[in-house]
């Protein structure tokens, strides 16, 4: 990762509008004003300001409440990690999805149908992949498998009770409840 | 008994009635030994306060069965003991119920069986006021802990020895002083059990079919755990706990260790319980489901299937069904001849035989002694692990004596002595289904986890005739290549193993050789007409009691209904099970006129008896330790609750987990909190009530608590913010909160046994500029979620109890918020605000894993439809009406599709 000194306010400038402050909470521990003089020195520039914070005390609770409540009123985003190499890492990250689209956290991209059929069939808790191919296989499609009596079910093979009422009466709950 | 009730109990056994009597005098925690009849005592506990009226009892962590034990037991009390007071047992569960009739319900008294979620909703909304409740009754202790009068019942101590002390929390917790042990070595309980004479118990050793075992257990081995610990029932779980701490930090391959464990504890279940044909076909599950996406860069195989303990599982279970003579000269190319290579083997479970010799001698015996002394109907009561092996049982009596090529018209009681029962029939039958199955599963199987290796080969080159049933065309090639290994399963170039796709023209003539013959043809209908219902109630008034056999799985407690109402005069214990001999101890104690013989089968030097051995063990051990820790707990429990305020004693105890001291500071107005309803399952709600903030519960639609009114906060656990992350839910939260706040914020929240980290970064030493293949964990995210959302802030906390601090900091010095504004937010024009419309999350998940399912589209199929169900029988004419064209085609094509064709 390239990197350069340069006179700026923030610690770490990671884009046109993002720029990243560190903090060890043991600094902070020692000298809790040092932190909001800096905050006060970005001066309401960038958009997306990080407090990237290094955990390295054991009762981090009290400091952390406070930091919570700063960065409310401060508008800086806090990011905790717990090791040097983590906070490095987060910087990398964050140069480098820089201009990336947030894709892999949006709503799913299409995949393969199997990849669908076994993600649909698992969703009810302790239902897992091996259930949803022998699910599928001795029902032949997703409807017929939804259709099938608990008793039908029951017979694939891995499917034992638990599951089978599970399936069963998950396909067919009211999505809305009633009152 | 000690004091006398006004009203009739049914405790016949001395032991019951103790525990009763001291329960009914003083609050304690009653832990029992399986099997003893807990839900009888809880009933008649139950009905001595609902007969005396004017009362508003709460059990909590009931689940449904036991409702409705309880109240029929209860209206059954009401009508022996003729109190007119009595009201028996009013469910409260879910939000099925409004608010109105809840309130309308509490004020009339009475019984209530009610989970404890709506429990604290109500508490905190004053529908129900805590001075009201007369008392609580807890079952399960293990899972739950409650408080008022307070009856806590549990009869699984195992839980309750694990962790430091952990009997003296759960006591603090529960706020009692007196735990009640009943282990069935009390000297009460072997008085009253054995006092009289026993139930005559048959213990029958099964020999074990050569290479069960070591199949079973080579299967094991290969993991380092301990092959002894690994036999008890729970020990994936147990490692699982072990990990729990750590579990968001281990790495995927631990995980996948861990899961495989748990595979194969169920594979070595089902070496036992299913028959030869079933196991293997669920081997073939298994492997289809674990063999990776061809071309896949990642070893995501588990580590598991290349040893060679796998192959040798795998072949033996296939050798169990059929073998395959080395005469394989003839390639698939040649279709014509038909090779006589497999011969079906499949081997019985011994236990069968047994069973039937079993029934055998019982018709001897009946018919030797044929007047009955007793009670009890001369019925023939099989009792055995679950719902399936219930089945296949039945299966079995009913065919085993068909003789396939022989006499057709054998039924039970043939006494001509040459036909030995076998399950011959059943088993060609079933193999027939299988292979059957096996063709179309082959199919599915490549359609389902080959696709990218059909794309990359070209599927052009289908074969004319024999198309049905064969892998991808690379696997033929390989195997012919193969030759000999026809039957047994060949490891892939990565080194796995694969099923062996059977070539077609063997099942052809393994289907021939099974072809039905007449008598079978003829048996089938029979068959097919009583699959289920045999065991069921209609048959009371059918047949006569005298000559059933009834099959029945274990069920818990409900055993003990069934052996009430069959009252069978033998009782036949298919699998080693503790709790049930003790209902049968139970039964038979109480019923002195009934006679009953139980026949008791295992598979010697089996995990089976070592399991079964070792249960007993361990719940011995348990009761032995929790008895000392009784001994040196006195001290512990002396500290009272009387300086804090009742209510939010009562309220901490309900809570999951007690949070430290808590302080009081009192201030003029209360801060107040909007709270999503669904919120309460967690503790937080209940804790930051117990810091003085009012928590007003409400339906939101955006976020899951309102601070002020700028500050919404959607709260994750890091379990909830993976999954959230990776189905994209939390960027749909985000983007909600971002529209209707001015100080959106994300609570990550760390559970405060676990440790407060994030898992480490896969590699740090990686090359630098391979950062994007990393993209998937969960630091990564959270950077792409910061950088498209930069107003949205993140809290870190550590524990709930952190969280409730952070909260109360948030909130100083701003404005209330105001819940009916809170709830309005995010509802679309058309729903009317004031109607509340809880969704049910799971069916949701599911729809919204189905193609062409985006957010808006959910939100019209949960509107319009009903169910999953509903939406998977929809023409697609009827969804295109809702959802348009093209989500309509995805969405039918996905139900509808056959994984048969490719």
């Amino acid at each position: 990762m390239p990197w350069e000194y340069s006179d700026i306010p923030a610690d770490f400038v990671l884009g046109n509008t993002t720029c990243a402050l560190f903090l060890s909470l043991k600094y902070h521990r020692l000298h809790p004003e040092y932190i909001y003089s800096r905050i006060r020195a970005l001066a309401g520039k960038y958009n997306l300001r990080i407090l990237l914070t290094m955990v390295d005390i054991q009762n981090h609770e009290e400091s952390l409440k406070e930091l919570s409540k700063t960065s409310l009123i401060n508008n800086v985003t806090i990011i905790l990690c717990w090791s040097a190499q983590e906070a490095g890492r987060y910087l990398e990250l964050y140069k480098s999805y820089e201009h990336a689209a947030p894709t892999s956290i949006r709503a799913h991209q299409s995949t393969s149908y199997s990849d669908k059929l076994v993600e649909f069939i698992t969703v009810p808790r302790s239902i897992n992949k091996t259930d949803a191919v022998g699910l599928v296989s001795n029902f032949g499609s997703v409807r017929t498998a939804i259709n099938a009596k608990p008793e039908e079910v029951a017979l694939v093979a891995g499917w034992g009770e638990k599951k089978v009422q599970r399936w069963c009466q998950t396909v067919r709950e009211p999505f809305r409840v009633k009152k | 008994m000690a004091e006398e009730p006004p009203v009739k109990l049914s405790l016949p056994l001395e032991f019951q009635q103790d525990i009763f009597s001291s329960a009914r005098e003083e609050d304690q925690l009653v832990l029992i030994a399986r099997g003893l009849g807990l839900v009888r005592i809880v009933t008649n506990l139950l009905h001595s306060y609902d007969a005396a009226g004017n009362n508003l009892i709460l059990l909590v962590g009931a689940d449904d069965r036991e409702n409705g034990w309880i109240g029929e037991a209860l209206a059954e009390h009401a009508a022996i003991s003729m109190s007119p007071k009595a009201r028996g047992l009013s469910l409260v569960n879910t939000d099925l119920m409004s608010v109105g009739t809840r309130e309308k319900m509490y004020a009339r008294g009475g019984i209530f069986s009610i989970t404890s979620r709506i429990l604290i909703v109500d508490f905190l909304s004053s529908l129900l006021d805590p001075a009201m409740v007369t008392g609580m009754v807890v079952l399960h202790a293990e899972r739950k802990n409650k408080a008022g009068f307070l009856k806590a019942f549990s009869d699984s101590p195992e839980p309750f020895t694990m962790g430091f002390s952990p009997l003296a929390t759960m006591m603090r917790n529960l706020f009692l002083r007196t735990p009640s042990l009943y282990p069935r070595f009390h000297v009460a309980v072997a008085k009253s059990l054995e006092g009289r004479r026993k139930a005559e118990v048959i213990e029958l050793e099964v020999p074990m079919t050569e290479g069960e075992l070591k199949k079973a257990n080579s299967g094991l081995e290969m993991d380092d755990w301990n092959l002894d610990s690994a036999l008890h029932k729970n020990f994936d779980t147990i490692v699982r706990r072990q990990l729990d701490p750590v579990w968001h930090r281990t790495s995927f391959r631990t995980k996948q260790i861990v899961r495989d464990l748990t595979l194969l504890r169920s594979i070595l279940h089902s070496v036992l319980t299913y028959d030869a044909v079933n196991f293997n076909k669920y081997l073939d599950t298994v492997l289809a489901a674990s063999s990776p996406p061809p071309g896949s860069t990642r070893q995501t195989q588990s580590p598991w299937l290349f040893l060679d303990a796998a192959h040798v599982i795998f072949d033996t279970a296939k050798r169990r069904v059929y073998t395959a003579k080395i005469n394989d000269n003839d390639a698939i190319g040649a279709n014509g001849a038909v090779p006589e290579s497999l011969r079906p083997v499949l081997e019985e479970q011994p236990k069968w035989a047994l069973l039937a010799e079993i029934l055998e001698e019982i018709e001897r015996d009946v018919y030797f002694n044929p007047e009955l002394q007793d009670n009890s109907n001369g019925t023939i009561l099989i009792m055995c692990g679950d719902q399936g092996t219930c089945h296949q049982i039945r299966e079995y009596l009913q065919t085993m004596h068909v003789i396939p090529e022989e006499n057709k018209e054998a039924v039970d009681g043939d006494d001509d002595p040459t036909s030995k029962p076998s399950a011959a029939y059943m088993m060609r039958r079933r193999l027939r289904n299988y292979l059957a199955w096996k063709r179309d599963f082959a199919k599915v199987s490549a359609s389902l986890f080959a696709e990218n290796q059909k794309s990359i080969n070209g599927t052009s080159d289908k074969g004319s005739q024999n198309s049905r049933g064969k892998g991808p065309p690379n696997k033929r090639r390989r195997m012919r290549g193969g030759g000999a290994a026809a039957s047994s399963t060949t490891r892939t170039a990565n080194g796995s193993i694969r099923m062996a796709g059977d070539r077609d023209s063997h099942i052809a003539s393994l289907l021939a050789d099974l072809a039905p013959t007449e008598a079978e043809a003829q048996q089938k209908n029979e068959i097919a007409a009583d699959p289920l219902d045999e065991a069921e109630e209609n048959f009371f008034e059918l047949y006569e009691m005298n000559e059933l056999v009834v099959v029945h799985p274990y069920d818990g407690d409900m055993d003990e209904h069934v052996l009430e109402e069959v009252k069978p005069r033998y009782v036949i214990m298919y699998e080693p099970d503790a709790a049930f001999i003790r209902r049968v101890e139970v039964y038979r104690s109480s019923h002195g006129d009934r006679n009953v013989r139980v026949y008791f089968m295992y598979y010697g030097n089996s995990v089976e008896e070592q399991r079964y051995l070792s249960g007993v063990r361990r719940e011995k051990d348990a009761f032995t330790k929790l008895i000392r820790e009784r001994g040196n707990m006195a001290v512990t429990l002396t500290h009272d609750t009387s300086g804090l305020d009742p209510q939010e004693a009562f309220l901490r105890t309900v809570n999951t987990r007690i949070a430290g001291g808590g302080r009081l500071a009192a201030t003029a107005e209360p801060p107040r909190v909007v709270v999503d309803v669904r919120e309460f399952r967690s503790s937080l709600p209940s804790l930051l009530h117990g810091r003085n903030m009012v928590v007003v519960p409400c339906m939101l639609t955006v976020g899951d608590y309102v601070l002020t009114p700028n500050i919404c906060i959607e709260r994750k656990s890091v379990r909830d913010l993976i999954s959230s992350f990776s189905n994209g839910r939390l960027y749909n939260q985000a983007e909600t909160m971002l529209l209707h706040y001015k100080n959106p914020m994300l609570l990550i929240e760390f559970d405060a046994q676990k440790s407060f980290t994030l898992e480490p970064f896969a590699d740090l030493s990686a090359t630098v500029g391979a950062a994007s293949l990393h993209a998937s964990d969960v630091q990564s995210k959270l950077v792409l979620l910061t950088l498209a959302f930069p107003r949205l802030r993140i809290i870190w906390s550590s524990s709930a109890y952190q969280t409730a601090e952070i909260f109360e900091e948030l909130k100083k010095q701003q404005d209330e918020p105001d819940p009916i504004k809170a709830v309005q937010i995010g509802l679309e024009q058309g729903d009317e605000a004031g109607e509340n419309r809880p969704f049910s999350q799971v069916p949701q998940d599911m729809l919204r894993a189905v193609p062409g399912v985006g957010g808006k589209v959910l939100g019209r199929l949960t509107l319009e439809m009903g169910s999953v169900a509903d939406v998977a029988n929809a023409e697609e004419e009827v969804l295109a009406r809702m959802v348009g064209k093209e989500a309509a085609r995805q969405i039918w094509r996905f139900f509808n599709r056959s994984v048969f064709d490719d």
